[in-house]
C-alpha cells in the first residue's frame, strides 16, 4: 500500500503532539516560581513560551526529517512526456 | 449534558435544513453559472472539461442558513460570531476568485476572518476559554492575551490549509467532510461528559457537517462543481472557529495534519508564500495516458499529492482515494485524542 509510509509520518506527528504534551506539563509549567519578582517572573514567562515553541519547532523539523527520508527512498516513477 | 426529547430533536434541524439548502439550491446556481459563462478549466481531464465554478457563494448561503436555525433552537452568540468569521473568509475568497491576490495579501486579510471572535468575547466571555486541553494530561492554565494572539493566527493557517487541499475532484470535499465529522465526534464527547456544556456548541458545528455534505455530492470524481477559493477559505475558517469555541483544538489539529503536512511540505519547498498560479514548476503533470506524474524538476513544490505519486502514476480518481485514506487516519486519530481528552 502507497500509503503505508505517509500513514507512518502521521502516525509519527501523532505520538510526537502526545509526547509533547507530556514534556509540556513536567517541564515547561513548572518553569517561574518567583511572581513577586516582576522582572524574573517576566524573563520565565517568556523562557516559558520560548520553549513552547521550541516544541513546535521540533515537531516540524522531525516531520520534514521523516518526509525527506521518504522522499529519498521512493521509487522514482517512469516519467512520460508531460503534456500539460 | 443531558438532553431532552425536544433538544434532541431540534438537534436534527441544524443539520438537515443547510443540508437539504445546498442540495437543492446548487442545480439552479450551477445552471445560472454555466449561463453566465462562469466556468473553468478540469486541467486534470482529457480533454480538459469545463465546471461551472465558484459554488462557495451557496456554501455561504448555506452556513448561514444553517447558523440561523441553530441559533433559533439554541440561542447563544456562538451562531452570530461564526457567521462573522464566516463572512469575512468568504469575502476575502470572493476577492480572490475574481481578482488574484497576491501570495502574502490573502494571510494577512485572513487575520480578520478571527475578529468576529474575539469581539465576541469581549461581550460573551464563555464564547471561549483560552486554553488548551489536552489528552489524559487536561488543561493547561488560561492565558488570554497569547491564546487569543493564536486564534487570529490560526485563521490564515488553516483557511490557507483548506485551500491548499483543494487540487483534484473530490479532494477537499472528502477532507471537509472528515475532519467535520471528526470535529463533531470531539464535540459531542466534550458534551457529554463535561457538566455545562451547552448543546449550542454541538448544534453550531453540525452546520458544517451538513455544507461539507452537500458540497461533497456536487464536487465528488467527476466533479459538476468547484468551489473557489470562497469556498475553501470558508470551510477552513468555520473549521478553526469551531474547534475554538467548542475547546477541541488539540483533535482538530490531529484531525487536520494531512492539510498541515500539504501546507507545510509547499511552503518549506518554494521557501514562503507563492501564489500556485505563480509558481515555476507544477507538482504534477497529467501524463499522455491520462494518468498523474509526480512532476521529475527538483524545484517542483513536494506537495502531500506528489508525494503519493512518487511511488508511481495514478488516476485522478485514485489519487484522491488515497488522499481521503490519509485524512481517514488523521481522523481516526484524532478521534482517540477526543476519546483521551473527554471520557473519564
Amino acid at each position: 500500500m502507497r500509503t503505508a509510509p505517509l500513514i507512518a509520518i502521521e502516525v509519527a506527528a501523532f505520538l510526537l503532539i502526545i509526547l509533547e504534551s507530556y514534556a509540556f506539563f513536567t517541564y515547561i509549567v513548572p518553569v517561574g516560581t518567583l511572581p513577586h519578582d516582576l522582572l524574573r517572573y517576566t524573563a520565565e514567562a517568556a523562557l516559558k513560551v520560548a520553549l513552547t515553541f521550541g516544541l513546535g519547532l521540533l515537531w516540524l523539523v522531525v516531520i520534514l526529517a521523516l518526509t525527506r527520508l521518504y522522499v529519498r527512498s521512493s521509487p522514482r516513477a517512469p516519467s512520460p512526456n508531460p503534456s500539460s | 449534558m443531558v438532553l431532552t426529547f425536544a433538544e434532541a430533536a431540534l438537534l436534527a434541524l441544524p443539520f438537515a435544513v443547510p443540508l437539504l439548502f445546498v442540495l437543492v439550491a446548487v442545480p439552479p446556481y450551477l445552471r445560472y453559472l454555466t449561463r453566465r459563462g462562469s466556468v473553468v478549466e478540469d486541467v486534470h481531464k482529457r480533454p480538459p472539461t469545463k465546471v461551472p465554478s465558484p459554488l462557495g457563494p451557496v456554501l455561504f448561503a448555506g452556513a448561514v442558513v444553517g447558523e440561523a436555525v441553530s441559533y433559533l433552537c439554541f440561542p447563544s452568540l456562538v451562531p452570530v460570531a461564526l457567521v462573522g468569521v464566516a463572512a469575512i473568509a468568504f469575502a476575502v475568497g470572493m476577492a480572490d476568485d475574481f481578482s488574484v491576490m497576491g501570495a502574502s495579501a490573502k494571510p494577512l486579510l485572513l487575520l480578520g476572518a478571527g475578529l468576529p471572535l474575539v469581539l465576541s468575547v469581549l461581550v460573551e466571555p464563555r464564547l471561549y476559554v483560552p486554553r488548551l486541553v489536552f489528552p489524559i494530561l487536561g488543561p493547561s492554565a488560561q492565558h488570554f492575551a497569547i491564546y487569543t494572539l493564536l486564534v487570529v493566527v490560526a485563521f490564515p493557517v488553516v483557511a490557507n490549509a483548506f485551500n491548499m487541499m483543494d487540487a483534484f475532484n473530490g479532494e477537499l470535499s472528502w477532507f471537509a467532510l472528515l475532519v467535520s465529522l471528526a470535529l463533531l465526534f470531539g464535540v459531542v464527547l466534550h458534551a457529554v461528559y463535561t457538566r455545562g456544556f451547552s448543546p449550542a456548541r454541538v448544534a453550531a458545528t453540525l452546520p458544517l457537517v451538513a455544507i461539507a455534505s452537500g458540497f461533497l455530492f456536487y464536487n465528488r470524481y467527476p466533479s459538476k462543481a468547484f468551489d473557489g477559493n470562497s469556498g475553501s477559505l470558508l470551510l477552513g475558517a468555520l473549521f478553526a472557529a469551531l474547534a475554538v469555541v467548542d475547546g477541541v483544538e488539540v483533535a482538530a489539529v490531529v484531525a487536520l495534519v494531512p492539510a498541515i503536512l500539504n501546507s507545510f511540505y509547499t511552503l518549506s519547498s518554494v521557501r514562503g508564500f507563492v501564489e500556485r498560479r505563480k509558481m515555476r514548476a507544477r507538482p504534477t503533470y497529467i501524463g499522455e495516458d491520462g494518468l498523474l506524474y509526480a512532476s521529475p524538476d527538483n524545484s517542483s513544490p513536494n506537495t502531500l499529492v506528489r508525494l503519493i505519486l512518487l511511488g508511481g502514476p495514478l488516476s485522478e480518481k485514485d489519487l484522491v482515494r488515497n488522499v481521503t485514506v490519509l485524512t481517514a487516519v488523521a481522523c481516526l486519530l484524532s478521534g482517540a485524542i477526543s476519546v483521551l481528552t473527554w471520557v473519564r
